[in-house]
Protein backbone atom coordinates (compact mmCIF):
# COMPACT_ATOMS: atom_id res chain seq x y z
CA UNK A 1 0.00 0.00 0.00
CA UNK A 2 1.12 3.56 -0.65
CA UNK A 3 2.53 5.52 2.28
CA UNK A 4 -0.09 7.54 4.13
CA UNK A 5 1.22 10.20 6.54
CA UNK A 6 -0.40 10.73 9.94
CA UNK A 7 1.64 13.86 10.76
CA UNK A 8 1.77 17.40 9.35
CA UNK A 9 -1.82 17.23 8.14
CA UNK A 10 -3.93 20.22 7.18
CA UNK A 11 -7.53 19.19 7.83
CA UNK A 12 -9.26 20.90 4.89
CA UNK A 13 -12.50 22.60 5.93
CA UNK A 14 -15.51 21.60 3.83
CA UNK A 15 -18.30 24.10 3.14
CA UNK A 16 -20.98 21.38 3.24
CA UNK A 17 -19.65 19.73 6.39
CA UNK A 18 -19.53 23.14 8.09
CA UNK A 19 -23.15 24.06 7.49
CA UNK A 20 -24.96 20.75 6.94
CA UNK A 21 -23.24 18.08 9.06
CA UNK A 22 -20.81 19.79 11.47
CA UNK A 23 -20.72 16.56 13.47
CA UNK A 24 -18.55 15.10 10.72
CA UNK A 25 -15.86 17.66 11.57
CA UNK A 26 -16.26 17.17 15.33
CA UNK A 27 -16.15 13.37 14.88
CA UNK A 28 -13.09 13.53 12.64
CA UNK A 29 -11.24 15.59 15.27
CA UNK A 30 -12.42 13.24 18.07
CA UNK A 31 -11.16 10.15 16.21
CA UNK A 32 -7.92 11.80 15.05
CA UNK A 33 -7.21 12.86 18.65
CA UNK A 34 -7.82 9.31 19.92
CA UNK A 35 -5.50 7.90 17.25
CA UNK A 36 -2.77 10.50 17.78
CA UNK A 37 -3.04 12.02 14.30
CA UNK A 38 -1.26 15.38 13.98
CA UNK A 39 -3.50 17.91 12.22
CA UNK A 40 -4.45 21.58 12.19
CA UNK A 41 -7.11 23.73 10.54
CA UNK A 42 -6.52 27.04 8.78
CA UNK A 43 -9.02 29.88 8.76
CA UNK A 44 -7.37 31.21 5.62
CA UNK A 45 -8.22 28.15 3.53
CA UNK A 46 -11.27 28.56 1.30
CA UNK A 47 -13.75 26.17 -0.33
CA UNK A 48 -12.43 23.90 -3.12
CA UNK A 49 -15.09 25.50 -5.42
CA UNK A 50 -17.02 22.16 -5.43
CA UNK A 51 -20.59 22.97 -6.44
CA UNK A 52 -19.36 25.89 -8.55
CA UNK A 53 -16.89 23.66 -10.37
CA UNK A 54 -19.32 20.83 -11.02
CA UNK A 55 -22.14 23.13 -12.03
CA UNK A 56 -19.69 24.33 -14.72
CA UNK A 57 -19.66 27.91 -13.41
CA UNK A 58 -16.00 27.68 -12.37
CA UNK A 59 -13.71 26.56 -15.17
CA UNK A 60 -10.50 24.61 -14.54
CA UNK A 61 -8.31 27.72 -14.38
CA UNK A 62 -10.59 29.41 -11.81
CA UNK A 63 -10.60 26.28 -9.64
CA UNK A 64 -6.88 25.57 -9.98
CA UNK A 65 -5.88 29.18 -9.20
CA UNK A 66 -7.98 29.00 -6.02
CA UNK A 67 -6.34 25.62 -5.34
CA UNK A 68 -2.85 27.09 -5.74
CA UNK A 69 -3.69 29.62 -3.02
CA UNK A 70 -4.87 26.87 -0.65
CA UNK A 71 -1.78 24.74 -1.40
CA UNK A 72 0.44 27.71 -0.52
CA UNK A 73 -1.34 28.05 2.83
CA UNK A 74 -0.61 24.38 3.58
CA UNK A 75 3.04 24.77 2.61
CA UNK A 76 3.47 27.89 4.75
CA UNK A 77 2.10 26.08 7.78
CA UNK A 78 4.55 23.25 7.11
CA UNK A 79 1.53 21.02 6.74
CA UNK A 80 1.87 19.87 3.13
CA UNK A 81 -0.45 16.89 3.65
CA UNK A 82 -3.99 17.96 2.86
CA UNK A 83 -6.70 15.70 4.24
CA UNK A 84 -10.27 16.12 3.09
CA UNK A 85 -13.59 15.29 4.79
CA UNK A 86 -15.40 15.63 1.47
CA UNK A 87 -14.82 13.42 -1.58
CA UNK A 88 -15.36 16.34 -3.92
CA UNK A 89 -12.68 18.47 -2.19
CA UNK A 90 -10.41 15.42 -2.42
CA UNK A 91 -10.91 14.91 -6.16
CA UNK A 92 -10.76 18.59 -7.07
CA UNK A 93 -7.59 19.30 -5.09
CA UNK A 94 -5.83 16.17 -6.33
CA UNK A 95 -6.65 17.09 -9.91
CA UNK A 96 -5.37 20.65 -9.46
CA UNK A 97 -2.07 19.38 -8.04
CA UNK A 98 -1.72 16.94 -10.94
CA UNK A 99 -2.40 19.65 -13.51
CA UNK A 100 -0.11 22.21 -11.86
CA UNK A 101 2.76 19.71 -11.84
CA UNK A 102 2.19 18.26 -15.27
CA UNK A 103 0.93 21.11 -17.43
CA UNK A 104 3.67 23.72 -17.64
CA UNK A 105 1.50 26.09 -19.68
CA UNK A 106 -1.23 26.13 -17.05
CA UNK A 107 1.19 26.59 -14.14
CA UNK A 108 3.08 29.35 -15.96
CA UNK A 109 -0.17 31.08 -16.90
CA UNK A 110 -1.47 31.10 -13.33
CA UNK A 111 1.92 32.15 -11.92
CA UNK A 112 2.16 34.97 -14.45
CA UNK A 113 -1.31 36.21 -13.46
CA UNK A 114 -0.19 36.12 -9.81
CA UNK A 115 3.05 37.95 -10.65
CA UNK A 116 1.34 40.69 -12.63
CA UNK A 117 -1.27 41.36 -9.98
CA UNK A 118 0.62 41.58 -6.72
CA UNK A 119 0.02 37.94 -5.74
CA UNK A 120 3.54 36.60 -6.29
CA UNK A 121 3.46 35.06 -2.81
CA UNK A 122 0.89 32.56 -4.12
CA UNK A 123 3.02 31.21 -6.97
CA UNK A 124 3.12 27.44 -7.30
CA UNK A 125 6.43 25.78 -8.14
CA UNK A 126 6.36 22.47 -10.00
CA UNK A 127 6.09 19.57 -7.51
CA UNK A 128 5.41 21.86 -4.53
CA UNK A 129 2.91 19.14 -3.67
CA UNK A 130 2.57 15.62 -5.07
CA UNK A 131 -0.88 14.24 -5.84
CA UNK A 132 -0.29 10.77 -4.38
CA UNK A 133 2.00 11.76 -1.53
CA UNK A 134 0.21 14.88 -0.24
CA UNK A 135 -3.50 14.70 -1.08
CA UNK A 136 -5.69 12.42 1.06
CA UNK A 137 -9.18 11.73 2.27
CA UNK A 138 -9.91 11.15 5.97
CA UNK A 139 -10.56 7.46 5.17
CA UNK A 140 -6.95 7.08 3.99
CA UNK A 141 -5.72 8.30 7.38
CA UNK A 142 -8.18 6.06 9.25
CA UNK A 143 -7.04 3.13 7.15
CA UNK A 144 -3.39 3.84 7.92
CA UNK A 145 -4.27 3.83 11.65
CA UNK A 146 -6.78 1.00 11.51
CA UNK A 147 -4.83 -1.40 13.67
CA UNK A 148 -5.07 1.07 16.55
CA UNK A 149 -8.84 1.61 16.29
CA UNK A 150 -9.74 -1.47 18.34
CA UNK A 151 -7.79 -0.13 21.34
CA UNK A 152 -10.26 2.75 21.63
CA UNK A 153 -13.58 1.03 20.90
CA UNK A 154 -16.07 1.51 23.73
CA UNK A 155 -19.43 0.48 22.29
CA UNK A 156 -20.40 -2.72 20.51
CA UNK A 157 -22.19 -1.88 17.25
CA UNK A 158 -21.96 -5.42 15.89
CA UNK A 159 -25.69 -6.03 16.31
CA UNK A 160 -26.56 -3.62 13.50
CA UNK A 161 -26.77 -4.42 9.84
CA UNK A 162 -24.22 -2.13 8.23
CA UNK A 163 -23.59 -1.28 4.57
CA UNK A 164 -21.12 1.15 3.01
CA UNK A 165 -21.42 3.68 0.21
CA UNK A 166 -18.03 4.71 -1.15
CA UNK A 167 -18.26 8.17 -2.71
CA UNK A 168 -17.58 8.32 -6.44
CA UNK A 169 -15.15 11.21 -6.07
CA UNK A 170 -13.06 9.22 -3.62
CA UNK A 171 -13.11 5.94 -5.57
CA UNK A 172 -13.45 6.65 -9.23
CA UNK A 173 -11.79 9.95 -10.13
CA UNK A 174 -8.19 9.20 -9.12
CA UNK A 175 -8.61 5.43 -9.08
CA UNK A 176 -4.84 4.80 -9.13
CA UNK A 177 -4.69 6.23 -5.59
CA UNK A 178 -7.83 4.59 -4.20
CA UNK A 179 -7.22 2.19 -1.32
CA UNK A 180 -9.41 -0.89 -0.95
CA UNK A 181 -10.78 -1.32 -4.46
CA UNK A 182 -12.56 0.73 -7.11
CA UNK A 183 -15.06 -1.60 -8.80
CA UNK A 184 -15.61 -3.44 -5.54
CA UNK A 185 -14.77 -0.73 -3.00
CA UNK A 186 -14.03 -1.95 0.51
CA UNK A 187 -11.88 0.59 2.36
CA UNK A 188 -14.70 1.52 4.72
CA UNK A 189 -15.77 -2.11 5.19
CA UNK A 190 -12.24 -2.89 6.36
CA UNK A 191 -12.16 0.08 8.76
CA UNK A 192 -15.57 -0.83 10.20
CA UNK A 193 -14.35 -4.38 10.86
CA UNK A 194 -11.73 -2.90 13.20
CA UNK A 195 -14.63 -1.78 15.42
CA UNK A 196 -15.60 -5.43 15.86
CA UNK A 197 -18.45 -5.19 13.33
CA UNK A 198 -19.00 -6.81 9.99
CA UNK A 199 -20.70 -5.12 7.05
CA UNK A 200 -22.97 -6.81 4.51
CA UNK A 201 -20.13 -6.39 1.98
CA UNK A 202 -21.24 -6.36 -1.65
CA UNK A 203 -24.83 -5.45 -2.49
CA UNK A 204 -26.59 -4.55 -5.71
CA UNK A 205 -25.58 -1.00 -6.73
CA UNK A 206 -22.81 -0.81 -4.10
CA UNK A 207 -20.62 1.19 -6.45
CA UNK A 208 -23.40 3.35 -7.91
CA UNK A 209 -23.56 7.13 -7.42
CA UNK A 210 -25.65 8.57 -4.57
CA UNK A 211 -27.52 10.46 -7.28
CA UNK A 212 -26.53 13.99 -6.26
CA UNK A 213 -24.99 14.67 -9.65
CA UNK A 214 -24.39 18.24 -8.46
CA UNK A 215 -26.76 20.18 -10.74
CA UNK A 216 -29.09 17.18 -11.02
CA UNK A 217 -30.27 17.39 -7.40
CA UNK A 218 -31.24 21.04 -7.69
CA UNK A 219 -32.09 21.55 -11.36
CA UNK A 220 -33.17 18.07 -12.40
CA UNK A 221 -34.55 16.44 -9.22
CA UNK A 222 -36.55 13.71 -11.00
CA UNK A 223 -33.41 12.33 -12.62
CA UNK A 224 -31.44 12.74 -9.40
CA UNK A 225 -33.94 11.01 -7.12
CA UNK A 226 -34.60 8.21 -9.62
CA UNK A 227 -30.89 7.39 -9.56
CA UNK A 228 -30.82 7.57 -5.74
CA UNK A 229 -33.80 5.21 -5.61
CA UNK A 230 -31.69 2.47 -7.26
CA UNK A 231 -29.41 2.60 -4.27
CA UNK A 232 -32.05 3.06 -1.59
CA UNK A 233 -34.12 0.16 -2.89
CA UNK A 234 -31.02 -2.06 -2.83
CA UNK A 235 -30.19 -0.94 0.74
CA UNK A 236 -33.75 -1.60 1.86
CA UNK A 237 -33.82 -5.01 0.14
CA UNK A 238 -30.89 -5.91 2.41
CA UNK A 239 -32.74 -4.54 5.46
CA UNK A 240 -29.80 -2.30 6.34
CA UNK A 241 -29.81 -0.38 9.66
CA UNK A 242 -26.82 1.92 9.08
CA UNK A 243 -25.44 3.19 5.78
CA UNK A 244 -21.90 4.52 6.22
CA UNK A 245 -20.44 7.01 3.73
CA UNK A 246 -17.56 9.44 3.32
CA UNK A 247 -18.84 12.54 1.57
CA UNK A 248 -21.25 15.30 2.65
CA UNK A 249 -22.81 15.41 -0.82
CA UNK A 250 -23.85 11.75 -0.48
CA UNK A 251 -24.85 12.40 3.14
CA UNK A 252 -27.27 15.17 2.12
CA UNK A 253 -28.71 13.06 -0.69
CA UNK A 254 -29.39 10.05 1.54
CA UNK A 255 -30.27 11.66 4.85
CA UNK A 256 -32.18 14.75 3.75
CA UNK A 257 -34.14 13.11 0.92
CA UNK A 258 -34.71 9.55 2.18
CA UNK A 259 -38.34 10.14 3.18
CA UNK A 260 -39.12 11.88 -0.13
CA UNK A 261 -37.62 9.04 -2.16
CA UNK A 262 -39.45 6.51 0.03
CA UNK A 263 -42.73 8.26 -0.85
CA UNK A 264 -41.85 8.23 -4.54
CA UNK A 265 -41.03 4.52 -4.37
CA UNK A 266 -43.98 3.64 -2.11
CA UNK A 267 -41.65 2.05 0.41
CA UNK A 268 -40.61 2.73 3.97
CA UNK A 269 -36.85 3.23 4.04
CA UNK A 270 -35.49 3.08 7.56
CA UNK A 271 -31.66 3.18 7.38
CA UNK A 272 -29.83 5.91 9.26
CA UNK A 273 -26.87 7.68 7.70
CA UNK A 274 -23.47 8.19 9.24
CA UNK A 275 -20.17 9.43 7.90
CA UNK A 276 -17.32 6.96 8.55
CA UNK A 277 -15.80 9.39 11.09
CA UNK A 278 -19.14 9.60 12.91
CA UNK A 279 -19.41 5.80 12.93
CA UNK A 280 -15.92 5.35 14.40
CA UNK A 281 -16.47 8.21 16.86
CA UNK A 282 -19.71 6.57 17.99
CA UNK A 283 -17.92 3.24 18.50
CA UNK A 284 -15.24 5.09 20.47
CA UNK A 285 -17.83 6.56 22.83
CA UNK A 286 -18.45 9.98 21.23
CA UNK A 287 -21.47 11.79 22.65
CA UNK A 288 -24.53 12.08 20.35
CA UNK A 289 -24.75 15.88 20.72
CA UNK A 290 -21.21 16.87 21.61
CA UNK A 291 -19.36 14.76 19.01
CA UNK A 292 -21.62 13.02 16.50
CA UNK A 293 -23.86 16.04 15.94
CA UNK A 294 -27.10 14.08 15.55
CA UNK A 295 -29.24 17.25 15.69
CA UNK A 296 -28.10 17.99 12.13
CA UNK A 297 -29.55 14.71 10.85
CA UNK A 298 -32.95 14.51 9.15
CA UNK A 299 -33.36 10.74 9.67
CA UNK A 300 -33.08 10.53 13.49
CA UNK A 301 -30.00 8.55 14.49
CA UNK A 302 -31.89 7.27 17.57
CA UNK A 303 -34.56 5.74 15.34
CA UNK A 304 -32.09 2.86 14.94
CA UNK A 305 -29.48 3.30 17.69
CA UNK A 306 -31.69 3.31 20.76
CA UNK A 307 -29.21 2.16 23.34
CA UNK A 308 -25.53 1.44 23.38
CA UNK A 309 -23.87 -1.49 25.09
CA UNK A 310 -20.25 -1.45 26.05
CA UNK A 311 -17.89 -4.01 24.56
CA UNK A 312 -16.83 -6.84 26.83
CA UNK A 313 -13.18 -6.37 27.66
CA UNK B 1 -26.81 13.72 -40.61
CA UNK B 2 -23.38 15.09 -40.08
CA UNK B 3 -21.70 12.13 -41.69
CA UNK B 4 -21.36 13.60 -45.16
CA UNK B 5 -17.66 14.18 -44.88
CA UNK B 6 -15.40 15.33 -47.66
CA UNK B 7 -11.84 14.12 -47.97
CA UNK B 8 -10.67 17.66 -47.14
CA UNK B 9 -12.62 17.78 -43.88
CA UNK B 10 -10.71 17.42 -40.67
CA UNK B 11 -13.20 15.89 -38.28
CA UNK B 12 -10.40 15.14 -35.87
CA UNK B 13 -9.90 18.85 -35.18
CA UNK B 14 -12.74 18.76 -32.65
CA UNK B 15 -11.22 15.77 -30.83
CA UNK B 16 -7.86 17.49 -30.83
CA UNK B 17 -9.35 20.63 -29.33
CA UNK B 18 -10.64 18.46 -26.50
CA UNK B 19 -7.30 16.66 -26.12
CA UNK B 20 -5.52 20.00 -25.84
CA UNK B 21 -7.95 21.37 -23.26
CA UNK B 22 -6.40 22.15 -19.89
CA UNK B 23 -8.94 19.93 -18.14
CA UNK B 24 -8.09 16.80 -20.12
CA UNK B 25 -6.08 14.33 -18.03
CA UNK B 26 -6.33 11.39 -20.44
CA UNK B 27 -3.93 12.57 -23.16
CA UNK B 28 -5.28 11.16 -26.45
CA UNK B 29 -7.70 8.75 -24.76
CA UNK B 30 -10.60 10.06 -26.81
CA UNK B 31 -8.89 8.88 -30.02
CA UNK B 32 -8.55 5.36 -28.59
CA UNK B 33 -12.29 4.88 -28.12
CA UNK B 34 -13.45 1.61 -29.70
CA UNK B 35 -17.15 2.35 -29.10
CA UNK B 36 -17.47 -0.70 -26.83
CA UNK B 37 -20.21 0.95 -24.79
CA UNK B 38 -18.85 0.09 -21.34
CA UNK B 39 -19.40 3.74 -20.39
CA UNK B 40 -23.06 3.69 -21.38
CA UNK B 41 -23.71 0.34 -19.73
CA UNK B 42 -22.52 1.64 -16.34
CA UNK B 43 -23.85 5.22 -16.57
CA UNK B 44 -26.64 6.31 -14.21
CA UNK B 45 -27.71 9.10 -16.58
CA UNK B 46 -27.94 6.65 -19.48
CA UNK B 47 -29.99 4.32 -17.27
CA UNK B 48 -32.53 7.02 -16.48
CA UNK B 49 -32.44 9.52 -19.38
CA UNK B 50 -31.48 9.90 -23.05
CA UNK B 51 -27.87 10.72 -22.14
CA UNK B 52 -25.49 8.38 -23.97
CA UNK B 53 -21.76 8.65 -23.24
CA UNK B 54 -20.72 6.26 -26.04
CA UNK B 55 -22.58 8.40 -28.53
CA UNK B 56 -20.92 11.56 -27.18
CA UNK B 57 -17.50 10.19 -28.14
CA UNK B 58 -18.85 8.98 -31.50
CA UNK B 59 -20.09 12.49 -32.28
CA UNK B 60 -16.85 14.09 -31.07
CA UNK B 61 -14.86 11.79 -33.35
CA UNK B 62 -17.15 12.68 -36.24
CA UNK B 63 -16.40 16.35 -35.62
CA UNK B 64 -20.06 17.01 -34.82
CA UNK B 65 -19.73 20.29 -32.95
CA UNK B 66 -23.52 20.65 -32.68
CA UNK B 67 -23.23 18.38 -29.66
CA UNK B 68 -22.52 21.44 -27.50
CA UNK B 69 -26.12 22.50 -28.11
CA UNK B 70 -27.56 19.11 -27.17
CA UNK B 71 -29.46 19.40 -23.89
CA UNK B 72 -28.65 15.79 -23.03
CA UNK B 73 -25.03 16.61 -22.21
CA UNK B 74 -26.33 18.40 -19.11
CA UNK B 75 -27.64 15.12 -17.67
CA UNK B 76 -24.20 13.79 -16.68
CA UNK B 77 -23.88 13.16 -12.91
CA UNK B 78 -20.11 13.68 -12.91
CA UNK B 79 -19.88 10.37 -11.06
CA UNK B 80 -16.80 9.34 -13.10
CA UNK B 81 -18.00 5.75 -13.42
CA UNK B 82 -17.27 5.83 -17.18
CA UNK B 83 -13.86 7.35 -16.43
CA UNK B 84 -13.03 4.52 -13.98
CA UNK B 85 -14.05 1.61 -16.22
CA UNK B 86 -12.99 2.65 -19.74
CA UNK B 87 -10.80 -0.15 -21.17
CA UNK B 88 -8.73 2.27 -23.28
CA UNK B 89 -8.31 4.96 -20.65
CA UNK B 90 -10.70 7.53 -22.05
CA UNK B 91 -12.96 9.66 -19.84
CA UNK B 92 -16.34 10.68 -21.21
CA UNK B 93 -16.95 12.48 -17.92
CA UNK B 94 -14.02 14.80 -18.57
CA UNK B 95 -14.89 15.17 -22.26
CA UNK B 96 -18.40 16.14 -21.19
CA UNK B 97 -17.05 18.84 -18.84
CA UNK B 98 -14.83 20.15 -21.65
CA UNK B 99 -17.80 20.21 -24.05
CA UNK B 100 -19.72 22.35 -21.58
CA UNK B 101 -16.82 24.76 -21.23
CA UNK B 102 -16.64 24.99 -25.05
CA UNK B 103 -20.40 25.63 -25.03
CA UNK B 104 -20.03 28.43 -22.47
CA UNK B 105 -17.16 30.01 -24.43
CA UNK B 106 -19.52 30.05 -27.41
CA UNK B 107 -22.35 31.64 -25.42
CA UNK B 108 -24.30 28.36 -25.39
CA UNK B 109 -25.98 26.81 -22.34
CA UNK B 110 -26.04 29.97 -20.22
CA UNK B 111 -29.58 29.12 -19.12
CA UNK B 112 -28.13 26.05 -17.37
CA UNK B 113 -25.88 28.28 -15.27
CA UNK B 114 -28.30 30.93 -14.03
CA UNK B 115 -29.36 28.94 -10.99
CA UNK B 116 -25.74 28.62 -9.86
CA UNK B 117 -24.74 32.28 -10.09
CA UNK B 118 -25.52 32.54 -6.38
CA UNK B 119 -22.62 30.20 -5.71
CA UNK B 120 -20.36 32.40 -7.85
CA UNK B 121 -21.52 35.50 -5.97
CA UNK B 122 -20.94 34.10 -2.49
CA UNK B 123 -17.50 32.85 -3.50
CA UNK B 124 -16.54 36.14 -5.14
CA UNK B 125 -17.87 38.51 -2.51
CA UNK B 126 -17.43 36.46 0.70
CA UNK B 127 -14.97 33.65 -0.19
CA UNK B 128 -17.61 31.13 0.84
CA UNK B 129 -18.88 28.15 -1.14
CA UNK B 130 -22.62 27.98 -0.47
CA UNK B 131 -25.76 26.32 -1.80
CA UNK B 132 -27.44 29.13 -3.79
CA UNK B 133 -30.26 30.74 -1.81
CA UNK B 134 -32.66 30.36 -4.70
CA UNK B 135 -32.81 26.64 -3.87
CA UNK B 136 -33.73 27.20 -0.21
CA UNK B 137 -37.47 27.23 -0.87
CA UNK B 138 -37.29 23.83 -2.60
CA UNK B 139 -35.11 22.39 0.15
CA UNK B 140 -37.47 23.70 2.82
CA UNK B 141 -40.42 22.09 1.02
CA UNK B 142 -38.65 18.75 0.52
CA UNK B 143 -36.75 18.46 3.80
CA UNK B 144 -38.90 18.93 6.90
CA UNK B 145 -37.02 20.65 9.71
CA UNK B 146 -34.14 21.83 7.52
CA UNK B 147 -34.85 25.53 7.86
CA UNK B 148 -35.13 25.34 11.67
CA UNK B 149 -31.90 23.34 11.72
CA UNK B 150 -30.11 26.03 9.72
CA UNK B 151 -31.45 28.68 12.14
CA UNK B 152 -29.95 26.69 15.03
CA UNK B 153 -26.66 25.93 13.28
CA UNK B 154 -24.55 28.18 15.45
CA UNK B 155 -25.97 26.60 18.63
CA UNK B 156 -25.41 23.07 17.28
CA UNK B 157 -21.83 23.91 16.31
CA UNK B 158 -21.22 25.41 19.75
CA UNK B 159 -22.36 22.17 21.38
CA UNK B 160 -19.82 20.36 19.14
CA UNK B 161 -17.11 22.74 20.37
CA UNK B 162 -16.84 24.27 16.88
CA UNK B 163 -16.66 28.00 16.18
CA UNK B 164 -19.59 29.73 14.47
CA UNK B 165 -19.60 29.10 10.69
CA UNK B 166 -16.54 30.98 9.53
CA UNK B 167 -16.80 34.38 7.91
CA UNK B 168 -13.48 34.76 6.09
CA UNK B 169 -11.39 37.84 6.93
CA UNK B 170 -11.25 40.89 4.63
CA UNK B 171 -7.73 39.88 3.67
CA UNK B 172 -8.88 36.43 2.51
CA UNK B 173 -11.87 37.86 0.63
CA UNK B 174 -9.69 40.44 -1.13
CA UNK B 175 -7.21 37.80 -2.25
CA UNK B 176 -9.92 35.41 -3.49
CA UNK B 177 -11.84 38.09 -5.38
CA UNK B 178 -8.60 39.33 -6.93
CA UNK B 179 -7.80 35.79 -8.12
CA UNK B 180 -11.28 35.40 -9.58
CA UNK B 181 -10.95 38.72 -11.36
CA UNK B 182 -7.62 37.98 -13.04
CA UNK B 183 -8.66 34.52 -14.21
CA UNK B 184 -11.55 36.11 -16.11
CA UNK B 185 -14.18 34.57 -13.81
CA UNK B 186 -15.75 37.89 -12.76
CA UNK B 187 -16.15 39.07 -16.33
CA UNK B 188 -17.65 35.73 -17.38
CA UNK B 189 -20.19 35.80 -14.55
CA UNK B 190 -21.19 39.38 -15.37
CA UNK B 191 -21.71 38.41 -19.00
CA UNK B 192 -23.87 35.41 -18.08
CA UNK B 193 -25.89 37.49 -15.62
CA UNK B 194 -26.52 40.17 -18.23
CA UNK B 195 -28.12 37.59 -20.52
CA UNK B 196 -30.33 36.36 -17.67
CA UNK B 197 -31.50 39.89 -16.97
CA UNK B 198 -32.18 40.41 -20.68
CA UNK B 199 -34.40 37.29 -20.65
CA UNK B 200 -36.36 38.68 -17.68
Amino acid sequence: MKHVPTDDLLLFRSCLVSVEYPGVEASTKFVFDKLGVDYAISEKQTCCTGLGHYSDVFNQIDTTAIGARNFKIAKELNRPNLVMMCATCYAINKKSVKLLNKKDDLRNHINQLFDENGLSHLKYEKDDLKPTENIFHVVDILYAKKDEIKNHVKYDLSGYKIATHHGCHYCKVHYEDTIGGVRDPNIMDEIIEECGCSTIGWYDHKRTTCGTGFRQRYSNPDLSFTATADKMNAIDDEDVDILVHLCPNCHIQFDRYQHLIAQREGRNFRAIHLNIAQFIALAMGGDFDKVIGVKAHTVPVDSVIKDLKEVEK
Amino acid sequence: MTNQQKITDSPIDFAEKIINDVKNSKEDGVLKCVQCGMCTSTCPAARHSDYNPREIIERVLEGDISIIEDDNIWNCFYCYTCHSVCPVGNSVCEVNQILKQIAIENNVGYDKLYEYLGFADSYFTAAIGAIPERFFQDIDRDVPGWWEFRQNLEEIRKELDLNPPLMPSEEVIDEVSKILTITGFKQKIEKIRATEEAVK
